[in-house]
């Protein structure tokens, strides 16, 4: 169940309804929206509901451990039982996401050195949202045991935090310390937050299924497929348009989880900041998917030292956590190839900035200039289906041919997908600002008439979003 | 900062160093006499709000017949705000009800043969049928063929479309 679909429009009104209408029993309430999650992401399978319920028991019974040592034996050693939950959570995702990868990779590796074996192969189906779920109840132990925050008060509370729908499926990351206390009193809508989510919702839907989907069907998906078949204007704007493409598609299911759950009177953390406004690789990070590039940094740079132990330790740990990072989108070798291209760029950042200290060696235009088109080679690692296609799109990138994909309107799409880092920053928050004091009707009609235009001009059906796959 | 004057060999050059004078004396050497503040009219014995005020008899009967509501509470203010949301989903559910018609007949029409899917498509050919003799689908049907001759438009020299056979 896609969220531009009229069934999960159906879906949403009911649990709207019903939500609210229980909003005197924090705990019924809370019970029906598990409900609805599990129904929600049974729609894809089932059988993965009772993995994330598996999950979730998992999660919640090392956090209460960890809780009643930290209790009884406040000096004691507790690093084995945050270690035991963690590498659960590592064990599942690793097994559904990179056991098939690491067999064949184990299976050729055994060949070239002449140890040819066949090597058991399992027909293993991805769960949707794994490595957003299992990285929730990672960060949950972990900040359990750091004393962040306080383990949940009921076993329902950890299998929401997990299971929420408007964000189990692509993100963000809601960790506990935000989600946990919203849980414990019943919510208030807000209509600061109702406009804001209702418009962050329209935006949302606009972005996925007029300006993703159209660039991805009739410029991306065949110019990726045959790269060979087309020009250098053709190949060059279709990297352009998936750096457009996947900005919209999954900025827009961000914002529009941001605005689902804030329907429902719950507050989600922004997950996108106008990445390609960056100036330099760090910035972008902290501009794009900013709750898992934030996950990265407190579960995995930190405790490999951080910054703490010098430049060389710093370069090191941050390329270590960039190429976990390309592994986590996915098991492929362009995956990791990303990974260490965004980690070998910020390396060279680190150590210019060690250089040359915190002058500006460039302008800021360069700087953004250049940031975006270091992000675009990545994303050609990142959309081909190997490094044959990879290298054919650069090698493309030289031939001479007329154009024949790029038209007009999509030429369009692009220069607004991109014109779109450029609206002031907060310009959501800043018209649900004015629009929350209009009579419901005026802004009934509004919302009303852009849903209008948006059906009117999308194509027939949706594709999924490109970070459900992760 | 200190309260040391700054020493002299320092030069304060540009900036003015010292306070310009005023070219024109002080008022109350030039012997001119201004005229003072009128005396006051206040009675001090007086309170404003007891003055007589006169109003309207209808206003007067509908504060009574229909008392102002007191001033919400936080919870007030929530379900207000809360009625005001659902309003607004309702308005917008209806909206598309009735300009959007097509989509749940275009929805049902992708679905697997069943009894919901054979349903939802009567009811819906039905209803946008019925919606059509008023027009209501002109607006996204506009909005659609504009959208299309901009999907089809093409550069200059550039290869047209290809016509389906």
């Amino acid at each position: 169940m896609l969220f531009p679909t009229l069934a999960f429009g159906i879906f949403f009104l009911f649990v709207y309804f019903t939500a609210w209408s229980l909003d005197r029993e924090n705990g019924r309430r809370k019970l029906f929206l598990l409900l609805a999650s599990w129904f929600f992401f049974a729609q894809w399978d089932w059988r993965f509901v009772a993995l994330l319920i598996a999950s979730a028991v998992l999660n919640w019974a090392v956090a209460a451990l960890i809780a009643k040592r930290m209790r009884d034996h406040p000096d004691g050693r507790r690093a084995w039982l945050v270690g035991l939950g963690v590498a659960v959570n590592l064990l599942i995702l690793g097994f559904f996401k990179y056991y098939g990868f690491f067999i064949e990779q184990a299976g050729e590796l055994l060949t070239q050195f002449g140890w040819e074996r066949d090597l058991p192969l399992l027909q293993i189906v991805l769960p949707v949202g794994i490595s957003f779920f299992t990285f929730q109840g990672i960060s949950y132990v972990v900040d359990v045991h750091r004393g962040k925050t306080p383990p949940a008060k009921s076993l329902v509370d950890v299998m929401l935090l997990m299971s929420f729908f408007p964000h189990l499926v692509a993100g963000p990351i809601v960790r506990a310390s935000d989600l946990l206390p919203q849980f414990d009193r019943a919510p208030r809508l807000t209509r600061a937050m109702a406009t804001h989510g209702l418009l962050l919702i329209v935006w949302g839907l606009f972005k996925k299924t007029v300006i993703a989907t159209e660039l991805s069907v009739n410029l991306v998906d065949p110019v990726f497929f045959d790269p060979s078949a087309y020009s250098a204007f053709d190949i060059a704007a279709a990297t352009y348009g998936y750096a457009v493409q996947i900005y919209c598609d999954f900025s827009a299911y961000s914002d529009m989880a941001i605005g689902l759950a804030a329907l429902l009177g719950y507050s989600f953390p922004r997950n996108f900041d106008q990445p390609y406004r960056a100036s330099s690789m760090q910035s972008f990070w902290r501009r794009w998917h900013i709750s898992l590039s934030s996950w990265l940094r407190d579960y995995l740079y930190v405790p490999l030292g951080g910054g703490k132990k010098g430049l060389i330790s710093s370069c090191i740990n941050v390329f270590i956590t960039m190429v976990l990072g390309g592994l986590w989108h996915g098991a492929a070798w362009t995956f990791l190839a990303w990974g260490a291209l965004h980690g070998g760029v910020q390396v060279i950042e680190r150590l210019g900035r060690a250089a040359f200290g915190d002058r500006k060696v460039v302008p800021t235009v360069v700087g953004v200039l250049v940031t975006f088109h270091i992000v675009c080679l990545g994303w050609i690692l990142f959309r081909a289906e190997n490094f044959d296609l990879a290298m054919a799109m650069l090698q493309g990138l030289g031939r001479i041919g007329p154009v024949t994909m790029l038209t007009p309107l999509l030429l369009t799409l692009i220069v607004g997908g991109l014109a779109m880092h450029w609206l002031p920053p907060r310009a959501i928050e800043g018209v649900a600002e004015r629009l929350k004091a209009a009579p419901s009707i005026t802004l009934a009609l509004l919302i009303g008439a852009a849903f209008l235009l948006i059906e009117a001009v999308r194509p027939e059906g949706v594709a999924p979003f490109i970070y459900f796959q992760f | 900062m200190t309260d040391e004057r700054d020493p002299p060999e320092i030069p304060l050059e540009p900036f003015p160093v010292y306070r310009q004078v005023s070219p024109f004396p002080p008022l109350s050497e030039t012997g001119v006499r201004t005229a003072g503040d009128p005396p006051s009219d206040w009675n001090q014995g007086a309170d404003a709000h007891d003055l007589p005020t006169r109003e309207n008899r209808l206003a007067t009967l509908g504060r009574i017949a229909f008392p102002p509501a007191p001033p919400l509470d936080d919870e007030g203010v929530a379900a207000r705000d809360l009625r005001w949301t659902s309003r607004t989903i309702v308005i917008v559910t209806a909206f598309m009800l009735v300009f959007n018609a097509v989509s749940p007949l275009n929805w049902s029409r992708q679905q697997a043969p069943g009894w919901v899917q054979g349903t939802v498509q009567q009811v819906s050919e039905v209803w946008v049928n019925q919606l059509a003799v008023f027009g209501v689908d002109m607006p996204r049907q506009g909005v659609r063929e504009a959208w299309m001759a901009a999907r089809d438009a093409r550069f200059v020299g550039q290869e047209p479309v290809p016509t389906a056979p």
